[in-house]
């Protein structure tokens, strides 16, 4: 198996502008969550983990993360014709052109940083980012590029939120995943971004090691997790099986935990059925929210200032079991080898995916 | 070798499958031109009256490719068919449904806000057909004959046997969805590649 | 009383996009989740709540109270009667 790295991780979020400012407030176990005014349908206040002083438009918080991330690389890349940018969002610039929400923020960014690919956006509902990083390692694993800039991007919208509203999805209260007490998701925005390449030389700064990943298809539901974590289960154990790991070589799962009922059980069910009980696991979506299309790309890059800091951050929000199956659910900061890691999504239209990060 | 072993076409004048023409559309008719196709090709799927266009769009082609390929049905395990779809606009139209029904209409339809994301029809598809497999929606400037035969490479060789690919290109104003079936041990068929892709889907 | 049934059916319809379905079709005593019944799902039931503010005025602010009120015609013809007091 050819080796590929990832590198380079970057985070705008509510929780401040680069990676090292983020890391350090979810080190501090410090949330980006907020109570908003006027956010709700009914001019109700809800909980967001929103950008509080300037909203940036979808192509400038793109563009601010990509001038981030060439600085972390040999400055040629980004705009090498060996390079392929792949955005993960799932509602791109809506509130800005209902009926063009990718088109024109590709074109400006293709211009901006004088890309030489077409860049191809992954709109595939919350399991996005982690498809993206996947189908990244696909397209370099294949030899149709060298390196593949990721970008995770979601703005909180009256769209979205009227939307999950309406599905009494949405919690009145910071979003606790996992605890006995959830009762809803908490929207965030931001983007995250990683690099994947075929040569670590690119990096300023050390690479981690980026293995192969999948996803499966619940065939359940189109908008409820399957109640036995089916495509979870599914996705993980091909993850685990093609890269000949099991349950013990884990060090940390970063798991969707969005905070429904539904989904964090589901997720239980999907883990102990993998024998993944005993992995310490958390969710980062009482920090940043649930980003949406940019989850996957900034909880993995989180994930990756965790394993080289050796640092299994808490689980905020999380105070006692509140699924059937117990999971290992971080209570506390802890140092510990982080050598291999997992990450897990899953999302609307029945998607689960999974990778793999390990330090070389 | 993998080979398109199938493909459907369905534009506002017109469904056709393998080239030829299937039915073409009552201007007359009250229903809409998908319901019209539902009614006549004699589906029996409720659901379906539930979807978006996308999701029926994608309903419609994927079964008139299992109809006219009845061998995939059975001849594959549950997670060996992959889905890719991919179009321009994701799921626009139904996202101004869905703004319409809480701007205009009193109040958010939770019905018409889970079908605001484009890779819904997949999830749909998956359900009905209990495949447990890969999925992939992309968004692009325009239907890219490269990127899908390149990915679909890559779904076969990383396990995949069969990708039902599909560009759904459906605003307000147009329609233009072509759906193909690329297999992998295909003994007949046309070859997966690049100028057969453009010169088939003749978009 | 039997013209709120006989609307509760036409709003339902129309609101849940039941295609099939005529007024004729939907007994008062219906289980509106069984398969037997109509077969509804949990989108529809969230349907339910923003038809019951649409045509009755009436704000269900707790998704498990439709669980009781929903089972049937009756059930929801007496919840809105009861709602309306």
């Amino acid at each position: 198996m050819k080796k590929i790295y990832i590198g380079a991780e970057t985070i705008i979020s509510p929780l401040g502008e680069d990676v090292r400012k983020n890391f350090a407030a979810i080190r501090d176990n410090r949330s980006g969550i907020t109570l908003i005014s006027n956010a709700g349908f009914n001019d109700d206040a809800v909980y967001l983990a929103k950008f509080l002083t300037v909203t940036p438009t979808f192509a400038s918080l793109i563009a601010a993360t990509l001038n981030l991330v060439s600085d972390q690389l040999d400055p040629t890349i980004v705009s090498s014709g060996k390079t392929i940018l792949i955005v993960s969002s799932t509602k791109g610039a809506l509130d800005q052109d209902i009926s063009d929400q990718f088109g024109k923020s590709m074109t400006v960014i293709t211009e901006q940083f004088g890309l030489k690919n077409q860049p191809i956006v992954i709109s595939n509902a919350c399991i996005s980012g982690v498809l993206a990083i996947n189908a990244a390692r696909n397209f370099i694993d294949a030899g149709l590029y060298d390196h593949a800039v990721v970008v995770g991007c979601d703005l909180i919208s009256d769209f979205v939120v009227y939307g999950f509203q309406s599905l009494f999805a949405i919690s009145d209260k910071p979003c606790t995943p996992f605890d006995t007490l959830r009762n809803g998701i908490t929207m965030g925005e931001g983007c995250g971004a990683v690099v994947v390449s075929n040569t670590a030389s690119i990096f300023n700064n050390s690479p981690l090691g980026l293995l192969p990943g999948t996803t499966a298809n619940d065939a359940n539901h189109i908008s409820g997790p399957s109640r036995t974590g089916e495509g979870l289960y599914r996705t993980v154990k091909k993850t685990m099986e093609i890269n000949n790991l099991v349950a013990d070589d884990f060090d940390f799962i970063s798991a969707h935990g969005t905070a429904t009922v539904f989904n964090d059980e589901m997720e239980s069910i999907a883990f102990d059925r993998l024998g993944l009980n005993h992995v310490p696991l958390n969710s980062l979506k009482g920090y940043f929210g649930h980003t949406l299309g940019a989850a996957g790309v900034i909880e993995t890059a989180a994930s990756m200032q965790m394993m080289r800091e050796n640092l299994l951050v808490k689980s905020l929000g999380f105070e006692e079991q509140g699924t059937t199956k117990e999971l290992n659910i971080i209570k506390k900061n802890t140092t510990a080898d982080l050598n291999t890691i997992l990450k897990t999504a899953s999302g609307f239209g029945g998607g689960n995916a999974s990778l793999v990060i390990a330090k070389r | 070798m993998s080979r398109i072993t199938a493909y459907c076409h369905l534009n506002e004048e017109y469904c056709s499958v393998n080239g030829a023409i299937l039915a073409e559309r009552d201007k007359e008719s009250h229903d809409s031109w998908f319901k019209q196709l539902y009614k006549e090709q004699e589906f029996a799927y409720p659901k379906f009256h539930k979807m978006d266009a996308l999701s029926q769009a994608g309903f419609i082609a994927s079964e008139l490719i299992k109809r006219a390929n009845p061998k995939i049905v059975n001849g594959y395990a549950d997670d060996e068919i992959a889905l890719l779809f991919g179009n321009r606009f994701s799921s626009a139209d139904t996202d101004s449904r869905f703004r319409t029904s809480y701007t205009e209409n009193g109040a958010p339809s939770p019905a018409l806000f889970v079908y605001t994301l484009p890779n819904i029809v997949l999830g749909e598809i998956a359900i009905l057909n209990k495949w447990y497999g890969e999925n992939m929606f992309v968004v692009l400037p325009k239907f890219a004959p490269e990127f899908f035969v390149n990915y679909t490479e890559i779904l076969i060789s990383t396990g995949s046997k069969a990708v039902f690919c599909g560009w759904l290109d459906i605003t307000a104003d147009r329609t233009n969805v072509f759906v193909f079936l690329v297999e992998s041990e295909a003994e007949e068929g046309i070859d997966c590649n690049v100028p057969n892709l453009r010169e088939y889907s003749g978009i | 009383m039997d013209n709120l049934k006989e609307d509760l059916k036409k709003q339902i319809i129309e609101q849940l996009n039941l295609e099939e379905v005529q007024v004729a079709d939907i007994g008062d005593d219906d289980l509106l989740f069984s398969t037997d019944g109509l077969g509804l799902d949990s989108i529809d039931a969230l349907e339910l709540i923003v038809l019951l503010e649409k045509f009755h005025g009436i704000q269900v602010t707790n998704p498990d109270e439709g669980k009781e009120a929903f089972l049937s015609i009756n059930t929801l013809s007496d919840y809105i009667h009861k709602r309306k007091g």
